[in-house]
């Protein structure tokens, strides 16, 4: 089953405090409160959020070898929209409807502005057709986060408490308990059980 | 009919049932193997030829251009400036100049030496460096940070030594055992 059969409710909510979207090893995403919220629904049921507000995100795609660390954090001031996919229930207890004021301090005239960002960014990731939902929205597989990029595509992250990918402009991380791999424009870093392979394009 | 029309037809038989043996040959491998093309004798000699030349071609180069070292192997490609000329070209000696001053100091060095063993948390980096305050602590990690010698995890906060920083590390601690054997003689 495809994304193109998400869709968007029509009540725009607001956070009512700071919310912790993802907290893992490796991974913090946090909003502010009055951050606007849509909620993304499949068969009429809450799967996830479209968020705008100023959030930020840590990540962690640093792999650890016997050479020394490879790769960087990564600590990001979101303030574009993003979309989440995953477990509503404990945000759904920090939303309360949105008035108009809280969608002007956002910079949008009305609500409809605003669902149709949101609705961009939704078809944006649906034309990756890459996302099944039974697999972000399952708990085994964690939480499912897409943000807007500078070069206007999108930055996946999936994780849930061990595990993370990580799909960026300039890099993808992948990790789990055992195993790490990281790939940036210059070099492919895979570590295992303290074994690591390093493979660099140019310098040695 | 005559009898030489008589052994041109029973021929002609003959060889319209090999024909077909080899026709059902044919299909049968089709079924097992895929696609089935005869290309002949020649073309399959030559083409064995190309394949033995490209494979002589393809040793030759990999037994001139890799090198397996005691740090792993190397894979220079044709027309890749040489190490030593691209240092030449390429040294950018203000960042030189961060690196080595980053290293040019005793703190620095030791929290380098700590973090060589594993990544460390703040606090177990201050119980082992209890001559200094926290703050002071912050900022030589901070310039080592900035030196791109160590990197912290954003999430958990813990300090780790990149793989340059422990190259510099052991880079310095080279250096001072070749000036202190010198001065000795």
């Amino acid at each position: 089953m495809m994304l193109q059969q998400y869709r968007l409710d029509n009540t725009i909510l607001k956070a009512t405090d700071a919310l912790k979207l993802l907290q893992s090893e490796r991974a913090i995403i946090e909003t502010d409160g009055n951050t606007l919220a849509v909620p993304i629904l499949l068969d009429n049921q809450r799967k996830g959020y479209m968020f705008h507000g100023h959030a930020k995100l840590l990540l962690d795609t640093i792999v650890e070898t016997k050479e020394g660390a490879m790769g960087n954090s990564v600590e990001k001031e979101i303030n574009e929209p993003f979309l989440m996919l995953g477990d509503t229930e404990e945000i759904q207890q920090h939303l309360s409807a949105a008035d108009k004021e809280n969608l002007t301090a956002m910079g949008y005239k009305d609500e409809q502005e605003f669902i149709a960002k949101a609705e961009d960014l939704l078809q944006k990731l649906s034309r990756r057709g890459k996302i099944w939902h039974h697999h972000c929205c399952d708990d085994n597989y964690g939480t499912m986060f897409a943000f807007s990029n500078e070069a206007g595509k999108l930055d996946i992250l999936v994780a849930d408490d061990s595990r993370l990918t990580y799909k960026a402009m300039d890099r993808v991380f992948i990790a789990n308990k055992r195993k790490v791999v990281l790939k940036t424009p210059n070099e492919m870093v895979l570590s295992s059980n303290c074994k690591s392979l390093i493979i660099r394009k140019r310098h040695f | 009919m005559s009898d030489e029309m008589k052994e041109e037809i029973k021929k002609l038989r003959e060889e319209l049932a090999s024909l077909k043996e080899q026709l059902m040959d044919v299909t049968e491998q089709k079924k097992s193997r895929g696609i089935y093309i005869d290309i002949g004798n020649n073309v399959r000699h030559y083409v064995e030829d190309v394949m033995e030349s490209i494979n002589e071609g393809i040793h030759g180069e990999l037994e001139r251009c890799i090198l397996i070292g005691p740090r792993g192997m190397k894979i220079i490609r044709k027309g890749e400036p040489n190490r030593e000329e691209e240092h030449v070209v390429e040294a950018n000696f203000s960042k030189v100049s961060e690196v080595m001053s980053a290293l040019g100091q005793e703190h620095r060095l030791k929290i380098l030496g700590e973090l060589i063993r594993g990544g460390k948390y703040i606090n177990e980096l201050q119980e082992k460096l209890t001559e200094i305050t926290s703050s002071t602590l912050s900022s030589h990690l901070k310039v080592l940070e900035e030196a791109g010698l160590v990197v912290q995890e954003k999430v958990r906060g813990r300090y780790l030594i990149t793989m340059p920083g422990r190259v510099a590390y052991k880079m310095a601690l080279r250096i001072t055992g070749f000036v202190e054997r010198g001065s000795q003689e």
